[in-house]
């Protein structure tokens, strides 16, 4: 588009589950400073693509680059090491844990296999604040936040280890009118901080109002690629396939 | 008007925990109320004698249960465990660390079966456990070959029976012991007074300082009267500082660990867990290893206990540590329970069947008031967590 070369490609990428197509040749770049959003309907292919970005599947066929350079991410953990952080659709937190538990959970700052938990709540609190998040404590568990509380601290913890490509699938899915501009103001900050960001929504009017760009997904095929300002209808005929 | 607001943010806080201990405060009262003899040294000391085994199947207990799963073999493991001992102790003559030795061994192979099938197969650890309960109790029996084998001897009857005392002297009490609870309660103040100094350098709200004193004397007061206790009768029992090392270092290990956190994160959200890479077999695998490890543990000390290895050795022990889970304030849903919590739980146990035995209750009794007990603990967690989440 612009001649840098994108944070993250995908060239032709494919998944089938046995006979289902989910994915076919699917190409897609994210470039820093940058938000991408990825719209369809039901079953054209969004969360496939978010999962084989970060780790969850891999893909049958096809190449992944970051910074130009082919990768293969094999695990959640292997996006990790490459920059990539998702938030998944349903929430994906642990009620249980208090906020700086969820935000270092699996990528915990330890000494001798002990939690150093004042590095770690420090962190989360200064992320927060980035993110302008407004959480009680970070000693709260999640149990006693708010949906949109929740995935506020799903975003944060995306931030951990300095990630340069965020994965959003269905951030603002749960949410209510308020929570749901407050996450679209934690994503607009992650653009800010320099990120690329891939958001996966069904609403076009949470996606016009912080993309970049819209890529749209039908049938598991790249059906059109728009600028944020183009209209309601035209997005919509590229996912509904109406003439 | 602050302490009082302090205090009642530090009971609200911690309900779940602090209403168990005020539970348990209860029926110590209770008890020592209807029987003088309850809190005689005579009878603390039998409680510890007595209930051991429990609480150290609780500790590994609850560790499963937080992880989501449920473990029913413990019982059959410390039979098992128990009979090898016997057979490498007694039968083969070897010295009592053999016993020990093979029984953890067997133990940690054990723990490993069971975390194989849960972990890598996928099967619920309520179906391999099941399979556990029989497996392990047919084991026994062979190893037995259907009869009891006693007596163990010396040294390792001691490891359930033996006592620490005279190692300083004293008049009419033991000076050892007194002073390895003192070193118990100093090292826990100190870690008290660390923790509130790290919680105030991160801009935490902490108990005012009155409260903070407060609190600590009296559980110091309380801690050594209990060693008193113990030093004016026989010492310092050596099951009690295995119980003790366990529980902190349990206590470490849940609370302060990656391990510990994962082990939560998994009960809590497994999905969420897996996505954050957060390695869920591994966790489900070796918190099974370690149940068999202190059933192990467990199996031992019941076997020196006994000063025999029987072939219907821990019947229904795997029921009293889960109990003690639950009633310590383990949820039944995964995810929240503490080391603490289960040990209390346990404790509750303990007293409630001592209690009861000292008063002479009939045996058919006991088990009613116990069930009644573990109906009413979880109903109460059910309640909590409903308020909880009406209050959200």
């Amino acid at each position: 588009m612009n001649g840098r070369t994108p944070l993250l490609s995908l060239r032709e990428v494919s998944r089938f589950f046995g006979a289902v197509e989910a994915l076919v040749d699917v190409d897609l770049d994210v470039h820093a400073h940058e938000v991408v959003a990825l719209v369809g309907d039901n079953g054209a292919g969004k969360s496939t693509l978010a999962q084989i970005v970060a780790g969850v599947l891999t893909p049958s066929s096809g190449q992944l680059e970051i910074d130009g350079e082919p990768v293969t991410i094999s695990s959640p953990s292997a996006a990790n090491r490459l920059g990539v952080a998702s938030v998944f659709q349903d929430l994906a937190v642990a009620e249980n844990l208090d906020v700086t538990a969820n935000v270092y959970l699996g990528q915990e700052l330890s000494r001798r296999g002990f939690l150093r938990e004042g590095e770690m709540e420090e962190t989360t609190r200064d992320l927060l604040r980035h993110l302008t998040v407004r959480i009680p404590s970070v000693r709260t568990p999640l149990s006693q936040l708010s949906a949109g509380q929740r995935q506020a601290v799903a975003i944060a913890r995306t931030l951990i280890g300095s990630p340069r490509i965020v994965v959003l699938d269905e951030p603002t899915a749960a949410l209510s009118v308020a929570q749901t501009a407050e996450v679209l103001t934690h994503i607009q900050k992650l653009r800010d901080l320099g990120l690329g960001v891939i958001l996966i929504s069904h609403n076009l009017n949470d996606v016009r109002a912080v993309a970049d760009r819209v890529e749209v997904l039908r049938h598991g095929r790249n059906n059109g690629s728009f600028a944020a300002t183009a209209s309601h209808e035209e997005i919509l005929a590229a996912i509904t396939g109406a003439p | 008007m602050n302490a009082i607001a302090s205090a009642r943010d530090l009971i609200t806080r911690n309900l779940r925990q602090s209403g168990i201990l005020v539970a348990f405060v209860a029926i110590v009262a209770v008890f020592a109320l209807l029987n003088p003899m309850f809190l005689s040294a005579t009878n603390l000391t039998n409680i510890v004698l007595q209930y051991t085994y429990i609480l150290i199947l609780a500790i590994g207990m609850v560790m499963i249960i937080v992880a989501g799963q449920i473990d029913l073999s413990v019982g059959s493991v410390v039979a098992l465990t128990g009979a090898v001992s016997a057979v490498v102790v007694v039968k083969n003559g070897m010295p009592w660390w053999a016993g020990v030795l093979a029984a953890l061994v067997v133990g940690l192979l054990v723990g490993a079966w069971q975390g194989f099938w849960v972990a890598y197969v996928g099967i619920p650890g309520f179906i391999v456990t099941l399979a556990g309960m029989l497996l392990f109790r047919g084991l026994t029996y062979v190893v037995l070959d259907n009869i009891s084998i006693s007596p163990f001897g010396k040294p390792y009857y001691d490891i359930a029976n033996g006592f620490l005392n005279g190692l300083f002297g004293g008049y009419g009490y033991d000076v050892f012991t007194l002073v390895i609870f003192a070193i118990g309660v100093v090292g826990y103040a100190v870690a008290q007074w660390r923790g509130r100094q790290s919680k105030i350098s991160y801009h935490q709200s902490v108990e005012s300082m009155p409260l903070f004193v407060a609190k600590l004397v009296v559980v110091a007061a309380v801690v050594m009267w209990f060693a008193y206790k113990l030093a004016t009768y026989r010492g310092l029992p050596v099951v009690l500082i295995i119980l003790a090392v366990l529980t902190i270092g349990y206590t470490l290990v849940t609370q302060k660990s990656v391990f510990g956190r994962h082990v939560y994160a998994v009960g809590g959200n497994r999905h969420a867990a897996e996505l954050s890479g957060v390695k869920v077999r591994k966790v489900n695998f070796w918190i099974f290893v370690n149940m068999g490890l202190l059933a192990a543990v467990a199996g031992v000390v019941y076997s020196s206990r006994m000063n025999a290895a029987q072939p219907g050795a821990g019947n229904m022990f795997e029921l009293d540590a889960i109990a003690a889970c639950f009633i310590g304030g383990a949820s039944t849903s995964g995810g929240v329970g503490r080391v603490g919590g289960a040990i209390i739980g346990g404790l509750i146990m303990a007293v409630i069947s001592n209690g009861m035995q000292l008063m002479g209750v009939s045996t058919s009794i006991q088990p009613i008031v116990k069930g009644l007990v573990l109906l009413l603990a979880v109903a109460f967690d059910i309640y909590n967590r409903r308020r909880a989440a009406a209050l959200r």
